[in-house]
């Protein structure tokens, strides 16, 4: 089959999970005989083949007032493009991610006449909510997003049915397929790591992974910081991330001094090498329609202290993979995250369990041949 | 000869509805065909029957006039791709930026010449709205896609050719108060039809 990726982004442009999401997608795809097309954002016009994907690159126009308008200029020039390209070959459908893209990919269904799959990464209402016109605008192409598609996707068990409830999905159009971990990316990997950089040797690292912003929770780690340390001063916290980063180190600080350290930016390399390098890493997130995190840290053979919420109700399963904790709760973070330190044994045992896992049910190649079974479905149905 | 017309608004009293509206009327008058294509707001229009017209509804609210008729344009091109379908028009005629998106879709599929009225531009307009860049980029696609632009007076062709960098030879000034413009619009379509090289490049 040949499906049209319109993504806002794709590698080596990378904002949020969207853009690794889709590069795994499609280059797993062509491993098994497809040929997807990807057309997304770049700072000038430009083609390049890798791994077997086709993506093409148009640049936005900047005077946009804001980012609504920044996608929809995006998307009438994402459009030519997919139009141009489609005179010398044509698509099975377009396969659309999140509210950027739904501008070009409703566009292109309607100019082509293709059908459209549509994935939901995440909602505006669970990002920061419904209250503006701007954020009406965001919510209103999410809902346009999911009427106009054949078949929608959602990345997470309970976020299907959040997506489904609040865009008043039918039951026969929406499906939840997991995110995926590349576990070649993570084996091929050397591991070799400037311990000394992050932590004592005697230190015990505790990782946190995310965007610094209340929806992640890094907040409730750091309240649970100086509790965790009364019981095991030998725990060293980790806070890798963009964001309000100066914001929470000033708390951090405030709270336990050198225990915690904001490394700032960390190359993937780096980052896959501390992750095996940690006990265990903790995802605080107050909301989280699936969350990597875990996965990778699974793939790097290392356990997740995670909040029961959204996509990590699946992705740890407590006492085997994982913990879990309350959502915005430090003390339960604080109960789960010294359980862990207490034990390393134990907690090198859940990390390995997560590893076995994440072999079994998140792999690509799975993935794949689930997303191209819906797109199977939106072909028959159109 | 068969004319698509895209037009945000088709109501009774909007100057750009009335431009429209006048012209279909002629073309049907003598004996052509016209067809409009526009927004469905529920509102009135009253048009000589031979005039067909197909209002597309929008389930979209935006956040300002830029974001909702993108999305409308979007609506317009699944539109004028199944009335291509059934019938084939031979001149695409959009008026202003806000039906540029659908038209430029239209003429690359329907491989058919491409008129557009500039009924003003948004330098003229004052380019104070916060999208007036975008809104602006969309006047200049239209005046490089199109085979022919007209405006109303001399101070739109100006700015067309200063602001968007419109060859002169491509503009033409209708004054719709002036009592002749609809021979020479008709005039103008004829050449159009005359001379068939499309260029589906640009």
């Amino acid at each position: 089959m040949r499906p049209l990726f319109i993504t806002w982004e794709y590698p080596p442009y990378k904002a949020g999970g969207i853009a690794a999401h889709c590069e795994d997608l499609a280059t797993t795809m062509a491993s098994q005989g497809h040929s997807p097309v990807v057309v997304t954002f770049g700072e000038r016009e430009e083609k390049e083949y890798r791994d077997g994907v086709e993506i093409h690159r148009v640049p936005a126009n900047n005077g946009a007032d804001n980012t609504v308008s920044w996608a929809m200029a995006l998307g009438d020039r994402m459009e030519k493009k997919a139009l141009e390209l489609s005179k010398k070959k044509s698509f099975d459908l377009v396969h659309g991610h999140d509210w950027m893209a739904v501008p070009a990919a409703t566009g292109i269904k309607k100019t082509l006449g293709l059908p459209l799959v549509f994935t939901v990464h995440s909602t505006q209402q669970g990002r920061d909510g419904i209250d503006s016109d701007y954020q009406r605008a965001i919510h209103n192409l999410e809902w346009l997003g999911t009427y106009e598609a054949d078949q929608v996707i959602t990345v997470g068990r309970d976020f299907c049915d959040e997506v489904k409830h609040l865009y008043e999905v039918p039951e026969e159009k929406i499906n939840y397929i997991p995110n995926g971990v590349d576990l070649e990316k993570f084996d091929q990997h050397s591991g070799s790591l400037e311990r000394q950089n992050y932590a004592l040797e005697w230190e015990q690292i505790v990782l946190f992974v995310g965007r610094m912003y209340p929806q992640k929770g890094p907040g409730h780690l750091i309240e649970a910081m100086p509790h965790i340390l009364e019981q095991k001063p030998d725990a060293k916290f980790v806070m890798c991330g963009s964001g309000a980063t100066e914001h929470y180190k000033g708390l951090a600080k405030k709270q336990v001094g050198d225990k915690v350290y904001f490394p700032g930016y960390v190359s993937d390399e780096e980052l896959l090498s501390l992750m095996k390098e940690s006990e265990m890493t903790v995802a605080p997130s107050v909301y989280e329609p699936f969350g990597i995190v875990p996965l990778e840290a699974a793939a790097c053979e290392t356990a997740t202290v995670g909040s029961y919420t959204g996509g990590m109700k699946d992705t740890i399963v407590h006492e085997y993979t994982g913990l879990h904790t309350y959502p915005a709760d430090s003390n339960s973070i604080t109960s789960q995250v010294t359980r862990a330190l207490e034990d390393p044994g134990w907690a090198d045992w859940l990390g390995d369990n997560a590893r076995d896992r994440v072999e079994d049910n998140f792999r690509w190649e799975q993935i794949s041949a689930w997303t191209t079974g819906i797109y199977s479905k939106a072909v028959e149905q159109k | 000869m068969k004319v698509l017309f895209l037009t945000r608004k088709f109501v009774d009293g909007d100057d750009i509805s009335e431009y429209v509206k006048s012209l279909a009327e002629t073309l049907v008058n003598e004996g052509h065909e016209a067809f409009v294509l526009a927004f469905d707001d529920g509102e009135y229009y009253s048009v000589d029957e031979r005039v067909e017209v197909e209002r597309v509804p929008l389930h979209y609210e935006g956040d300002s006039l830029y974001s909702w008729s993108m999305m409308l344009n979007n609506e317009m091109k699944e539109k004028g791709r199944e009335l291509f379908d059934e019938r084939d028009f031979e001149i695409i005629h959009a008026n202003d930026w806000l039906t540029v998106p659908g038209a430029t879709a239209i003429k690359k599929y329907s491989e058919r010449p491409f008129v557009l009225t500039l009924h003003s531009t948004e330098n003229e307009r004052g380019f104070n709205d916060p999208n007036s860049e975008v809104i602006s980029e969309l006047e200049w696609k239209g005046g490089y896609k199109a085979e022919k632009i007209l405006v109303n007076r001399q101070s739109t062709y100006d700015s067309a050719v200063y602001d968007l960098d419109v060859p002169e030879e491509k503009i033409e000034v209708l004054n719709p108060l002036s009592g002749d413009w609809h021979s020479s619009a008709l005039k103008i379509y004829e050449n159009l039809l005359n001379f068939k090289e499309i260029d589906l490049e640009r």
